[in-house]
């Protein structure tokens, strides 16, 4: 036996180790490999609990259907005749009298769609949550950042557990709580907030029923309320900057403007990112909050988006205008997330070209 | 290689293939007409069986032995509509004793705004989740249209002895009938309120002699001196009440929540010959955006110069804290929670007179207050044993001794035979003469019961709060957009033929 036809030549090894490769890419390429079908329990809720309401919620977007409604949802027709629909009949018995048809509109009704865009009042709602959104996100990323640069620069701080704790509190009540606990603390006549203001000698404030103040009001139990999430998220932030960097600029001198220009912006920028747009998309959703300190008052000055949604679902039972809606505000949420996973990739991509 | 060692594999393709098929199913499905419900595929019935009708109650010892949970939904925050859980133990013997089955209450609760949130959904979805339900007068059209609960005409048909007279039309009206104008009757009478304003009798007096000094005029004093004075007469007195001994000298309930706003303002534009709109024809544009009501809104605004701080907040629990801590000497509330108005601390310092008359230029000197008070309604999906039991708690309910009972615990009576309660002759509480005189023929009056009721609701109350806020000042442009909006929804909604006309489209209040 020749020993060389044995061993294999250096280029022979180099095809069997490409074939190999090929292979573990054949069978990477396969999705339902073992690991992947541990995860179909999940990916089954996920369908059921998720996937499906959502193509059910794009369905009754084109119906004007309300739960009040004693007949089946009709599709909701632009103005002038109806949209012709295609009748499927199926053998399937629903009742002793009647058997499963599916109806198709053939072009897709988008009444609903059409009054939205011509609903003053829904732009009113979104204009102020966008304002909202925009003044909450930078007041709390402006003090969220300050704070957490105070905390990290000062990790011998005595009390320092204690304080970040104190700190960290508002953010892990639930909002109706903190709500009511601030309505309770504005109000004109019991609160403790114009107690103070009227034994120094001040006016009332009717914080919460004053047109020129309940925006403002609201907004600061927001900024109460969240401000600490991005302390957390900036403490992350400065975390995640290797000390070797950090001992590097030390000992080079750098200033500390360059120290975060060149060392820690670099590293914290992502985290920092994530948490602006976690705040961004949590914010745009803000209900709880208005629902419970003013119901959208004193008229329509608090009245954002969220909670004329919940309104025209809950109030009105207005199921297919409210479908089309909350469709128009998950498209919204969409294209925050987008933004939110650009981020996220950025860093890859950037690794990738670096 | 065996079988045991061959992965199961999918390709993406494969998976991403078979994930399109079941999302188009859906989709389909979704644009797929729900069934119409099958006449009479769940709920009592209508029919007697083998077992007797159950619309009729427990007949016999049909039901003997049997265990049953009632679930009750009633009105969070609401006095009334809780008496009769408290008092549900006795129904339990009493049902006991006379049926032999035993029964037990399960009760949620939620605040005004809330409940019909609650329990809509669940009627839809076709439950017996809740089996008796407190519902608020406004109600009854979203409740009766889609079929929802048991028609109060089909149970006095099999128990008369259910169809009690009431003391006033305006009972029925209110919390029996829809539509509007007919004979059809769904709601059994629970609780009825009007409203009234409280007075701090013990304040005026103090003050009596420092307004004589002040002013020249006498502090009326009595029941019937107050009775007669207009909200335009109380404005002097009112005037010189606010600020003294830190309180403001009147409440009124404007705030957005529910129909608080509404109700309190309401009473001024029947005071103008008036009304929000025209149940006949179902229109809105030309009744509601009247100058005559303009310039009562703008006068009840005007009111708010003797009010505390943050009344475009007050609603009915608010008044009762400020009143009962001391923070205001009058306030306009619902008669039937007088009894926390006036809790015994307060009992011989504050009474109840009837809603002042309101002053009309050129017109007489009227008022027409606003219905309160709720029916009870029994859902249409209770199963037959829950029905009987329903129709059962019903019979108890309107018995003489369940009457005096709730009506010791601040409840008030409805009809004939319970307005001459013996409870109520010698002393009555002092909410009672009041609350007999404004349920008077003509004196209140309820307004929509509508399935459309919450999204017009919605409409005005957010317009009336911003205007009560300063967010808007031109009280012309408020009713106009108020009219616009019911009006189109109104004829969208087939209850009016007539379009909103061009004039007021896309009008915005200013």
């Amino acid at each position: 036996m020749s020993t060389n036809t044995a061993i294999p030549t250096v280029a022979e090894r180099n095809e069997q180790a490409l074939s190999a490769e090929r292979k573990s890419v054949i069978r990477k390429s396969k999705f339902f490999s073992f690991p992947t079908l541990l995860l179909t329990p999940i990916l089954v809720l996920f369908v059921l609990l998720n996937v499906i309401p959502t193509i059910w919620l794009i369905g009754f977007s084109f119906y004007r259907y309300s739960l009040q409604s004693p007949d089946a949802p009709r599709p909701a027709c632009v103005d002038g005749p109806c949209i012709p629909l295609i009748v499927i009949p199926t053998n399937i018995q629903i009742s002793p009298t009647r058997q499963l048809e599916i109806i198709i509109p053939s072009v897709p009704p988008i009444d609903n769609y059409i009054k939205i865009f011509n609903d003053a009042d829904i732009w009113g709602s979104f204009g102020r949550t966008l304002t909202f959104v925009i003044l909450a996100v930078t007041i709390q990323v402006i003090l969220g950042v300050l704070l957490g640069f105070l905390f990290w620069g000062s990790a011998r701080m005595p009390g320092r557990r204690l304080a970040l704790t104190l700190l960290f509190t508002p953010m892990v009540i639930t909002p109706v709580a903190s709500a009511l606990f601030w309505r309770l603390l504005y109000d004109p006549t019991f609160g403790a907030i114009n107690f103070l203001i009227t034994t120094f000698g001040g006016q009332t404030i009717n914080f919460l029923t004053n047109n020129e103040w309940a925006f403002p009001a609201v907004l600061f139990v927001d900024i109460w309320m969240w401000t600490p999430f991005m302390i957390l998220m900036t403490l992350a932030a400065l975390g995640s900057v290797p000390k070797a960097e950090l001992e590097a600029a030390e000992v080079d001198r750098m200033s500390w403007w360059r120290k975060l220009r060149f060392v820690i912006w670099p590293h914290g920028k992502f985290i920092l990112m994530l948490g602006i747009l976690l705040r961004t998309i949590d914010a745009f959703k803000t209900t709880d909050l208005v629902l419970t300190m003013t119901r959208g008052g004193p008229g329509n000055i608090t009245d954002l988006i969220g909670l004329r949604l919940y309104r025209y679902a809950f109030a009105s039972l207005n199921i297919g205008f409210s479908s089309a809606l909350a469709v128009l505000l998950l498209i919204t949420a969409i294209a925050f997330t987008s933004i939110y996973l650009w981020v996220l990739n950025a860093r890859r991509r950037s690794e990738e070209e670096g | 290689m065996s079988m045991k060692n061959k992965p199961i594999q999918l390709s993406r393709r494969q998976f991403l293939r078979g994930s399109a098929l079941i999302m188009g199913a859906g989709l389909v499905s979704a644009c797929a007409a729900p069934a119409t419900p099958a006449p009479q595929a769940s709920g009592p019935s209508t029919a007697p069986s083998g077992t007797g009708n159950p619309l009729a109650g427990t007949q016999g010892n049909e039901m003997a032995g049997k265990t049953i949970e009632m679930s009750f939904a009633v009105i969070a925050g609401w006095p009334p509509s809780q008496a009769p859980i408290e008092l549900f133990p006795d129904f339990a013997a009493f049902a006991k004793e006379k049926y032999g089955y035993t029964v037990t209450a399960r009760k949620t609760e939620a605040p005004f705004g809330e409940l019909f949130q609650k329990i809509a959904p669940t009627l839809a979805a076709k439950s017996q989740e809740y089996n008796i339900m407190v519902s608020d007068s406004q109600w009854l059209g979203a409740l009766a249209e889609p079929g929802w609960i048991v028609r109060a005409d089909d149970v006095y048909a099999v128990v008369p002895e259910l169809d009690i007279e009431p003391f006033s039309s305006l009972v029925r009206n209110t919390y029996q009938i829809y539509p509007d104008g007919s004979n059809q009757r769904w709601g059994f009478p629970q609780m009825p309120d009007t409203q009234g304003l409280f007075v701090r009798i013990d304040i005026l007096e103090k003050e009596a002699e420092n307004y004589k000094r002040e002013t020249g005029n006498e502090m009326p004093l009595t029941y019937e001196d107050l009775s007669k004075l207009t909200v335009q007469q109380w404005e002097p007195i009112w005037k010189y009440l606010n600020g003294k001994n830190g309180m403001g000298a009147v409440a009124i309930q404007q705030s957005k929540e529910y129909d608080f706003f509404s109700c309190a303002f309401h009473p001024y534009v029947y005071a103008t010959g008036g009304d929000i709109w025209d149940p006949a024809t179902g229109n809105v544009v030309g009744v509601l955006n009247t100058d005559a009501n303009a310039k009562m809104l703008e006068y009840f605004r005007s009111l708010q110069q003797y009010q505390p701080a943050g009344s475009q907040d007050f609603g009915i629990g608010s008044v009762i804290d400020l009143f009962v801590q001391e923070k205001v000497v009058t306030a306009f509330q619902w008669l039937a929670v007088g009894l926390f108005m006036i809790p015994p601390e307060l009992q011989g310092k504050a009474i109840a007179i009837p809603h002042p008359k309101i002053e009309f230029e050129g017109g007489p000197e009227e008022v027409i207050g606003a219905m309160g008070g709720q029916p009870w309604v029994l859902n249409k999906f209770n199963d037959d044993d829950r029905t009987r039991a329903a129709v059962d708690f019903l019979k108890w309910w309107y018995t003489d001794e369940t009457q005096r009972k709730f009506l010791a615990k601040g409840g008030l009576p409805w009809s004939k035979k319970g307005i001459e309660n013996p409870l109520f002759e010698g002393a009555p509480p002092p909410w009672f003469k009041p609350f007999v005189y404004m349920l008077e023929e003509g004196r209140s009056r309820d307004f929509w019961h509508l399935p459309e009721y919450a999204e017009l609701l919605a409409i005005q109350q957010e317009a009336y709060n911003g205007y009560a806020a300063r967010q808007f000042n031109d009280a012309k442009s408020v009713l106009d957009s108020i009219a616009a909006k019911q009006q189109a929804l109104l004829f969208e909604k087939g209850r009016t033929s007539t379009p909103v006309p061009d004039a007021l489209k896309n009008v915005q209040p200013k």
